[in-house]
């Protein structure tokens, strides 16, 4: 077939970090390149040490081949996650964090814990995160209905792990809700 | 509709290969572009939106819209159109330049940019158009007896979607229908309390929107009204949400 069965439904997280690797990053070169045209945009000029600022998938690339060293995004700190962190577990909404935030800590992480500063403490501020949001999303299963249920702040990652059951839980209760209509 | 030959994207255009080294080399460096005023920005907020989508943005938002959607929407073919021909001339250039022997060291690494650059792109076009198929096809009859749905395919797609919906006929003609009183032949006729036997796009399913602009109010199915402001993330069924699909105002996350 054309879809794989496994794509019908919902998209792979490795999809998402797809996605989110064309988002920009700072990097500090280590080689000189000239100004390229890409078909997402042009970029460059690299010029040591001044840093610039190209897609997440070529900051990654080049990072492997040890030609660049990728400046973690602000958010990407102990200070803005322990902020966040302290806000999520004292607060019932979700606080508000890039909506890519998941996919981005990884890929950056995964390729370049070198050039972030606490990588092991950052790592275990986002399971903790992590795990706050999802008991927070777990306890919204409550108030879905029928007809709407509003997520403010949720990231991309965490709707793709929610999907497949709240979306079933959606159609079961419109079913529901249909029946006495329809007679 | 072969989307996995290798020489889809080259196929398209075989002619006009001009042999000047030195002109494409220049125009990698030039980067003249047919969608400019992408400049790059010096380190925007974090959670600052991008202010103008690239078309390369653009068919991400209808890959993943197209994706997450119950219903087949309208095909992008301009845009489509557009970045495969980007595709081609990307791919032509980092051809003749791998052929110049006198390359520096630099050049190979912004070849290899570049060709990493396509085939993330050419992934996306793939994953967009072969999800269009799936639909196609799952629709196929549906699809041939709704001249309005047909509107959104574009013509080879439509032309697909016409002959797999013969063959499935005739095959199920062959295989059972014929052997059935004349009464039970058809496949599009609607006996009370049986499901259509037809598959039609399920326009209750409930779709996760993000709102990319503040929208005007949509009524919900339990007679309230709902008012999205931009950023605003919810759960709500597909019929909902359509009309602001339609007109870009929200995207499917």
């Amino acid at each position: 077939m054309a879809l794989p069965q496994s794509l019908r439904t919902s998209v792979t997280p490795l999809e998402l970090e797809l996605i989110a690797s064309e988002h920009l990053v700072e990097i500090v070169p280590l080689i000189t390149m000239e100004k390229t045209a890409f078909i997402s945009g042009a970029y460059g000029p690299l010029r040591p040490p001044a840093k610039c600022r190209i897609p997440l998938w070529m900051a990654t690339n080049l990072k492997l081949k040890k030609k660049c060293h990728i400046v973690a995004p602000e958010w990407l700190s102990v200070d803005f996650l322990q902020e966040r962190l302290t806000r999520e577990t004292s607060r019932p909404e979700f606080s508000k964090l890039p909506f890519r935030f998941a996919e981005i800590a990884k890929v950056i992480l995964d390729v370049a814990s070198d050039d972030v500063q606490n990588a092991d403490k950052i790592k275990s501020l986002l399971k903790d995160l992590r795990e706050a949001r999802q008991a927070k999303s777990r306890d919204g299963l409550q108030k879905l209905d029928h007809s709407e249920l509003s997520l403010p702040n949720l990231c991309s990652m965490e709707i793709n792990e929610i999907r497949p059951f709240f979306i079933q839980s959606m159609g079961i209760l419109t079913q529901l809700f249909r029946e006495p209509s329809a007679e | 509709m072969d989307i996995d030959d290798d020489d889809f994207f080259t196929n398209l255009d075989q002619s006009g290969r001009v042999a000047n080294n030195n002109a494409f080399q220049e125009r990698l460096r030039q980067a003249p572009r047919d969608d400019d005023g992408a400049e790059i920005l010096d380190a925007p907020p974090f959670m600052l939106e991008e202010e103008e989508e690239t078309p390369l943005q653009q068919l991400i938002r209808h890959w993943m819209n197209e994706r997450h959607s119950p219903d087949i929407l309208p095909n992008e073919g301009e845009l489509l159109a557009g970045l495969l021909d980007h595709i081609r001339s990307q791919s032509e250039t980092v051809q003749l330049l791998r052929t110049d022997p006198s390359s520096s060291e630099e050049e190979h690494f912004r070849i290899m940019l570049v060709q990493t650059e396509v085939e993330r792109v050419k992934f996306i076009v793939r994953s967009y158009l072969r999800t269009r198929l799936f639909k196609i096809e799952k629709f196929a009859r549906y699809i041939m007896t709704n001249p309005e749905v047909q509107q959104r395919l574009s013509e080879s797609e439509v032309e697909h979607a016409r002959r797999f919906a013969r063959l499935t006929d005739q095959h199920f003609y062959h295989s059972v229908l014929q052997s059935l009183p004349e009464t039970q032949q058809t496949l599009d006729d609607q006996p009370p309390f049986v499901p259509s036997m037809v598959t039609e796009p399920d326009k209750a399913r409930a779709v996760f929107v993000l709102a990319r602009q503040d929208c005007p109010p949509v009524r919900l199915p339990d007679g309230s009204a709902l008012d999205m402001r931009k950023g605003h993330i919810s759960l709500t069924l597909y019929s909902v949400v359509e009309q602001l699909i339609a007109r870009g105002e929200v995207e499917l996350v």
